[in-house]
Order: C-alpha cells, then structure tokens, then sequence
C-alpha cells in the first residue's frame, strides 16, 4: 500500500470513528455559543399561586409551616431564606418558591432538564471528567490527524490542486483575519 | 439467613446514605482548608479584596440562563453573597437551589454609580423574565462579589 492509499483509508476511518462525537460537538457548540439567549440545559416552568398575607419581618419557622400547608406541600420542614424582610424563598425538591410575604404572591420555579441538550453539553462542556477526559483527548487527537490527512490528500488533477489549495487557505485565513481585526 | 439479610440492607443504607451525602465539586475545587463567614466578609469586605476565601452556605439563587453565578445566603437574616464564575468555565445547576455548598474565589468589590446599578438590575430583570422599574434604583451601589474558583454542593 503506498503512502497515499494508506493517507485515504488513515483520514477516512477517522471520519468514521469521528461521527459520533462530531455531531455530539457540532450540536452542542451551537447550543452554548447561544446561551446568552436560551438555557441550552434547563427550560424553567412557572407557576403563579395566592396564599394568605404574612406580615413582613424576620419569618419564624412555625410561620414557614404555615406557608408550605397552603402551598400543599407534603413535607413541613423544607430550606428557606429571605433576602428581605418582604420576601421568603423557600426550596422544594428542584423547585424554587418564591413567596412576596405582604400580598401573598407565590411564584414557584420548576427547572426541567433539557434531555437531549443536556446529555450532549454534559459531553461537550465535559463535565463528566475522569475518564471522558481521556476520551476528548483522543478526539482531539483524532481531529488533529484528520486534518493533516485531509491536506494530504492531494488530487493528481491540476484544476483540483488548485482548489484544494485555494480552500485550504480560506479555512486556515478565516480564523487568522478574526484574530486580526480583533486585535 | 435474616442476618446476611440484614447485614445487605445496612451496607445498601450506608451507601445511599454515604452517596448522597457525597459533594459534586465544580472548576478546581477547594484548595482551603478555613472558611470565613460570609457576615465577615460583607462587614469586612476591603480586607479580603484580591484574597482568595472560601465561604459555605445555602445556595439561595443560581443563575437561569447561564448557571454563571449563584448566591450563597450568610450566617446572619437577608446577608447572601454573590459567586460569579467566567461563562461556561463552570456551570452551577438549577437544582442545587437549597443545597448546600462550598465555594472559593477571589474577593472582589464593586462600586457602581445609579446608572450602572439601573443597568445591571435590568439585565436581571431580563435574565428572569420580570418586570423592572429603574425609578426603585434611588443611589449608587458598593457591594463584593466572589470571582469562583472552585465549588463543591452537596445533594446533586
């Protein structure tokens, strides 16, 4: 086998291998590169509710109950803060109920996991660590061989030399004139 | 027989009750080995300007959009203390709300004039969908804040 039809099988087993993980980043790097919009994690449901008024000062934890029974919760002893003496946050499961204490305005914060997302930024972003780190790294790797091997998959055309070579720099100034300007 | 029993179900008890207890940790971890109160921290604040600290609490608020900062509530009624960490470095989840944590970074302080804090609260506003009125910003702000480093919360 000569260097060239060892090169083509090298950059086109890499392709394959890649597949999976490629889509995996792809998708994901869109998906984060937005998070200024969009919570590429969670979508967050809202519930509005009413209870009774509770005058406003240092909460009490019998007062706490109170809340959670006309809210309906099942447990009566759940975390709780306030950031003021107007507002009582109280924690339920994932669930974030904010309470306005003077009106009695509830609105309570469900996070729900984006699943598909989730699943592939927690790859991408590699959260997982440990061994998923080895695996990026190859991946790296891989990526790093394909590249090389896509160069060198020189076609004997002339016409298809020059477009290669003509792409090739494209993808190599595109990256190159951002550093540039934003210099 | 109901001793291996018995025996099995202690060991299954020890480990959920072991795992769940277990903390995640985010970025790169603790380092310290002292935490300093976050009432200290809010009276003192200057001293501890450019210092790396590590405080502990409930998380009491995390950011929706981005998980990019959380609030760690303090020792002494409505003290809670800001932890912002650089976007998609490291990520705090929606559901460690009520959990409680470990944090370290460094101390930083900010003085804002009215206009900046008017700015910075309607982002927020933004951030989580309600309604903001600058008219309630009267005066400028000096608060601190924590640059995360590192985090470790418990019961995710």
């Amino acid at each position: 086998m000569n260097w060239r039809k060892l090169n083509h099988a090298l950059h086109r087993d890499l392709g394959f291998l890649g597949v999976g993980l490629t889509l995996i980043y792809a998708l994901s790097g869109i998906a984060v590169n937005h998070r200024h919009d969009w919570n590429p994690n969670y979508r967050v449901e809202q519930v509005e509710m009413r209870i009774a008024p509770v005058p406003a000062g240092v909460v009490q934890p019998q007062q706490v109950q109170q809340v959670l029974r006309q809210l309906g919760e099942s447990k009566i002893s759940r975390p709780y803060f306030q950031p003021d003496p107007e507002n009582l946050w109280l924690y339920a499961d994932t669930r974030m109920i904010r309470v306005h204490l003077p009106t009695g305005r509830v609105q309570a914060e469900k996070p729900v996991k984006r699943a598909f997302w989730y699943r592939l930024n927690f790859l991408h972003l590699n959260h997982a660590q440990k061994a998923w780190t080895w695996v990026a790294d190859i991946y790296a790797g891989g990526l790093f061989a394909l590249a090389i091997t896509g160069l060198l998959l020189i076609p004997k055309r002339a016409d298809l030399k020059r477009r290669a070579l003509v792409l090739s720099l494209i993808g190599l100034l595109i990256p190159l004139l951002f550093l540039l300007a934003s210099d | 027989m109901s001793k291996n029993l018995t025996l099995i179900l202690t060991l299954c008890l020890f480990f959920v009750g072991s795992h769940q207890a277990l903390a995640k940790t985010f970025g790169a971890g603790l380092s310290l080995e002292k935490t300093i109160a976050v009432s200290e921290l809010l009276e003192k604040g200057d001293t501890y300007v450019g210092k790396q600290v590590q405080v502990q609490g409930m998380i009491v608020d995390v950011c929706q959009t981005r998980g990019c900062w959380m609030y760690i509530a303090g020792d002494k009624p409505f003290e809670k203390i800001r932890i912002k960490v650089n976007d998609g470095e490291i990520v705090f989840p929606l559901e460690a709300r009520g959990q409680k944590a470990k944090v370290e970074g460094v101390v930083e302080k900010f003085d804002l004039s009215r206009e900046e804090v008017i700015e910075r609260r309607r982002h927020h506003a933004e951030e989580k969908g309600e309604d903001f009125d600058p008219a309630t910003v009267t005066k400028g702000e000096t608060f601190f804040q924590i640059r995360g480093t590192g985090a470790e919360i418990e019961g995710i």
